[in-house]
């Protein structure tokens, strides 16, 4: 409660003015007390009470705001320096001249108590009251001896003839009262020029003890009631403890003239004497005035610096806010001056830095939920979208890119690409398919790329476009690919079928008639014709009966070909399937046959019937290819190997024969590619079609002492069919590879 | 001569007093030093019933500083009060004052007659006296005094004359009051005394 109103007191402009309005009017009291007027003289320590109380209100009030001051300058308040600047700058400006002028007044009080007192009017004022004195002593010397006189008549008197004398004596006109009495204070007699007093004066008991030591009195009295008289009194001779005392009335002039000089020295003196206190009372009231207007001055010091510091720790406040990111702290306006303008300017400012983020808030949201819907859309395309910088380093990548490339690309973000194809090796041609136009600086290009990982054989469109940054380095490019594998499939199983549909409907159709046609021929003229031309005949339609047969076989093996059946994947054991199919071809001499089944082969999914007749395929193929020749060797091997972290089953059939001729290496497994005289050149063909239905790989090759194919099945991780222990094949080890000189084949139709 | 070193005593001490006054420390003001400390003592005080009054008789020292005396030449007249107060006896309660009476006289010295001059405020008679001794000692004179009428009290009660003389502060010139509150030199008092009144 207390703190409060003491907060109030120190904080407010009214308590302010109230108390400076106390402060002037108790000193302007005091001002008139010092001075002697008789209605404030009462008040003088009063009102020196007052002030020396408001004195102690306005330091405690002051020791309150220095406090304040002092807690604020410890926690680093803002604006406190400024605040104590201030203060110090409006006390010392304060101080300065009120001390002047305290000091000087104080001496020009000094100085003007002092000049009242001028030695030459002190000289005749010293001087009258001789003069008066001198004067009234010789008044009094001569009405002593008159009363003297007086006295002789009454000595010896008896005293009932004292009132008769005395009437005697009062008649002279400058007797006021006659009184005979004795030292006891018993009136004997007494007559008094003055009717209204009855009883006569009695002369005081120092000048009774005087009398009674035979002493005469004689002075001037203000008698009550009478005025100012000379007393005189005198013993009387003959009757002891007899006095008369005279009353001489001073004439009014001489009385009015005797009190002026009485009053007037008695005035002056007392104030010569006072001249000390005087000054001291007039030091006081200015050293307290001086006191209560400098910390009158300080308290408005302090009061005016909080006034002009508050705007600007207000706006110092709002700065740290706005400098934290808080713009939509508004500040009061104090005034209409100028910090009020310039408040209200820093109002405006950050109202419109406020509006400014807002928007750049409102863009970046328009920005994030753009790049939001693009990532979307990105990540719902079926392509692969990368982009890379000039330096190759990778920047994004959806998901279909990871998805399609079987990797996860996430973590590859900001790795060069080089990075991509060292710890993923079958993507190193996709890279090296990049990498190459990007090196080149190519602006736009398109490529084919195969690869083979753990999904089988991949075919992908590449496509690559600069992208122009902001800056030169920011520049870099785009690089969208798709995984074509299935669409080329079906694209090749549609234009075979076309073709087989138009073998089947071009060829196939007339050749039954032409067969019809030579039989019939041959059934109505051989028996008819002479002989000697029956042989022509039926060598002639024999020929084309035959030829047509041959066609016929040649359409429907084509047929085959072209047909795309339903695969019906199932896991498969290809050691047992290799097994079953080799036990038509076992008892084929002269050729050896040679096993190295790995034990344990993990089981790959697939169709049994392609797959059976991929083998009658490639052992017949084999088989064709040793022909008679003695000492033939076929060895067929399967082994699960993981090659770039994927695996997968290899199926290898070697054999000692004369190898593929080296201009057919690249074509070997195209439709109608034979080196046989009887083949139909679908053999390889259809093999490589099975292997592609399987997403595998085939490659052939000639090796030191025959041909070589190989066959790569990709294995299905997840069905977890991969078996960890792998083996030596039953029939002895395996046989270490030979190096390839061949090349792979990519399988695509031309 | 003498009048100049007095007033630079007294200069010198008011100086004191003032710096005493501003840092609030307020010891005994004055340098002259007195042959014998201020005091007003009552030496016997008595009633007497005199024609159903009761008159005051009190035979009372002033001992007046050497300040007080300084300013009474130097024509400061000094006022001393006489507060007198009769009092009822209760037995649980505090004491009913009756009557109260304050007589002040003042002790003047005339120049032109080189006179002290004692003057009953009350009455406004003077009596003249050839020295400040003589004043003195008649200011301490209080001779049948009358200060209540017997008809007034209850004779079944008892009652108590208290009796104090001061010197009268606010009687002084006033740049001399502020001093003469805080100095022990004018704050001059008596003791109060106390009979039964009889």
């Amino acid at each position: 409660m207390a703190v409060a109103m003491m907060k109030r007191l120190s904080s407010g402009v009214v308590p302010i003015i109230l108390l400076f309005g106390l402060l002037l009017v108790s000193l302007y009291l005091m001002g008139r007390a010092t001075q002697n007027s008789e209605e404030f003289g009462r008040l003088y320590v009063a009102l020196l009470v007052i002030n020396v109380s408001l004195l102690i209100l306005l330091m405690v009030l002051i020791g309150a705001n220095m406090v304040k001051l002092w807690r604020q300058y410890r926690n680093r308040a803002t604006g406190v320096r400024l605040t104590m600047r201030l203060v110090v700058m409006f006390v010392v400006l304060a101080m300065v001249p009120v001390s002047m002028v305290y000091w000087f007044s104080l001496d020009f009080i000094k100085r003007g108590i002092d000049s009242w007192f001028d030695v030459h009017f002190e000289k005749a004022l010293e001087d009258a009251l001789e003069l008066s004195r001198t004067v009234l002593d010789s008044r009094m010397r001569d009405l002593l001896r008159r009363t003297e006189a007086m006295a002789g008549q009454l000595d010896h008197v008896p005293d009932e003839r004292i009132p008769v004398i005395l009437g005697g004596l009062s008649g002279d006109s400058d007797v006021g009262e006659l009184t005979v009495l004795t030292v006891n204070g018993k009136i004997i007699a007494s007559t008094s020029s003055s009717t209204d007093r009855l009883l006569p004066t009695y002369p005081d008991e120092a000048i009774m003890l005087q009398l009674r030591h035979g002493m005469t009195y004689a002075g001037l009295d203000q008698i009550s009631g009478v005025g100012l008289n000379i007393r005189v009194v005198v013993p009387l001779k003959g009757a002891s403890g007899r006095i008369l005392q005279v009353l001489y009335p001073v004439s009014e002039r001489l009385a009015v003239l005797t009190d002026n000089v009485q009053s007037t020295y008695a005035r002056y003196d007392r104030l010569r004497y006072l001249r000390d206190w005087l000054k001291f009372s007039f030091a006081l009231t200015l050293s307290l005035v001086l006191l209560l207007s400098l910390l009158t001055a300080v308290w408005a010091a302090f009061y005016a610096a909080r006034r002009l510091v508050a705007p600007i720790r207000t706006l110092a406040i709002g700065t740290r806010a706005v400098a934290s990111g808080d713009y939509r702290r508004r500040l009061p306006l104090p005034s209409h001056d100028e910090f009020g303008v310039l408040v209200q300017s820093f109002n405006d400012m950050t109202e419109k830095i406020a509006q400014a983020q807002n928007q750049a808030r409102h863009s970046q949201q328009q920005v994030e939920s753009q790049r939001a819907y693009l990532e979307a859309v990105l990540e719902r395309l079926s392509s692969g979208v990368l982009t890379v910088d000039s330096h190759q380093v990778l920047h994004t990548a959806n998901a279909a890119a990871g998805h399609i490339l079987g990797v996860e690309l996430n973590e590859m973000i900001g790795m060069p690409l080089s990075a991509l194809a060292d710890e993923h090796g079958h993507l190193a041609q996709f890279v090296r398919a990049l990498t190459e136009p990007l090196t080149k600086g190519e602006h736009e290009w398109r490529e084919e790329v195969t690869l083979f990982g753990a999904g089988g054989r991949q075919v992908l469109i590449c496509g690559g476009a600069s992208l122009p940054g902001v800056t030169e380095s920011e520049d870099g490019y785009v690089v969208v690919f798709e995984d074509v594998t299935t669409l080329i499939q079906a694209q090749r199983d549609a234009a075979w079928g076309e073709m087989a549909r138009r073998l089947a409907h071009e060829i196939k159709n007339p050749l039954t008639p032409i067969r019809l046609s030579a039989e019939r021929l041959r059934h109505k003229y051989l028996k008819t014709m002479p002989a000697s031309d029956t042989d022509l005949l039926d060598r002639s339609t024999h020929t084309i009966i035959q030829q047509v047969e041959a066609m016929q076989e040649m359409v429907k093996a084509f047929s085959e070909y072209a047909r795309v059946p339903k695969l019906e994947r199932r896991p498969l054991d290809l050691n047992r399937l290799i097994n079953e199919v080799l036990d038509l071809y076992r008892d084929h001499a002269p050729v050896q046959w040679e096993l190295y089944l790995q034990t344990g082969l993990p089981a790959v999914e697939a169709d049994v019937g392609r797959f059976r007749q991929l083998l009658h395929n490639l052992f017949k193929n084999a088989l064709e290819a040793l022909g008679e020749r003695s000492g033939g060797r076929i060895t067929i091997t399967t082994q699960c190997v993981e090659e770039s972290g994927f695996p997968f089953v290899e199926l290898r059939i070697d054999d000692n024969g004369p190898g593929f001729p080296a201009g057919l290496l690249g074509r070997l497994f195209e439709p109608y590619v034979t080196t046989k005289p009887k083949g139909s050149g679908l053999g390889l063909a259809i093999v490589k079609k099975i292997v592609d239905e399987h997403g595998g790989m085939i490659m052939a090759e000639n090796t030191e002492d025959g041909a070589c194919v190989v066959i790569r099945l990709p294995l299905d991780v997840s069905t977890g069919t991969v078996r960890p222990e792998t083996g030596v094949g039953r029939e002895g080890n395996m046989r270490p590879r030979s190096q390839s000189n061949g090349v792979a084949q990519r399988g695509e139709m031309a | 001569m003498n009048r100049g070193c007095r007033a630079i005593n007294r200069a010198s001490a008011n100086w004191l007093a003032l710096m005493a006054l501003l840092v609030g420390i307020l010891p005994r003001a004055g340098t002259a030093a007195a042959a014998e400390e201020p005091e007003f003592v009552i030496r016997s005080a008595g009633t007497v019933l005199v024609d159903k009054v009761y008159q005051l008789n009190a035979r009372i020292h002033y001992q007046f500083s050497a300040e007080a005396l300084d300013a009474l030449d130097n024509g400061v007249p000094l006022v001393v009060e006489l507060v007198i107060e009769i009092e009822r006896k209760r037995d649980y309660v505090w004491d009913e004052t009756v009557a109260s009476l304050r007589q002040r006289y003042q002790l003047s010295y005339e120049a032109l007659t080189q006179r002290y001059v004692v003057t009953n405020l009350n009455s406004g008679a003077d009596n003249y006296y050839g020295s400040r001794a003589a004043a003195i000692a008649a200011l301490g004179d209080v001779n049948h005094l009358p200060i209540l009428d017997a008809g007034l009290l209850n004779p079944d009660e008892k009652y108590t004359v208290n009796l104090q003389a001061s010197l009268d502060l606010d009687a002084l010139p006033v740049p001399m009051r502020v001093i003469g509150y805080f100095s022990s030199n004018w704050r001059i008092a008596s003791e109060q005394v106390s009979w039964p009144l009889q």
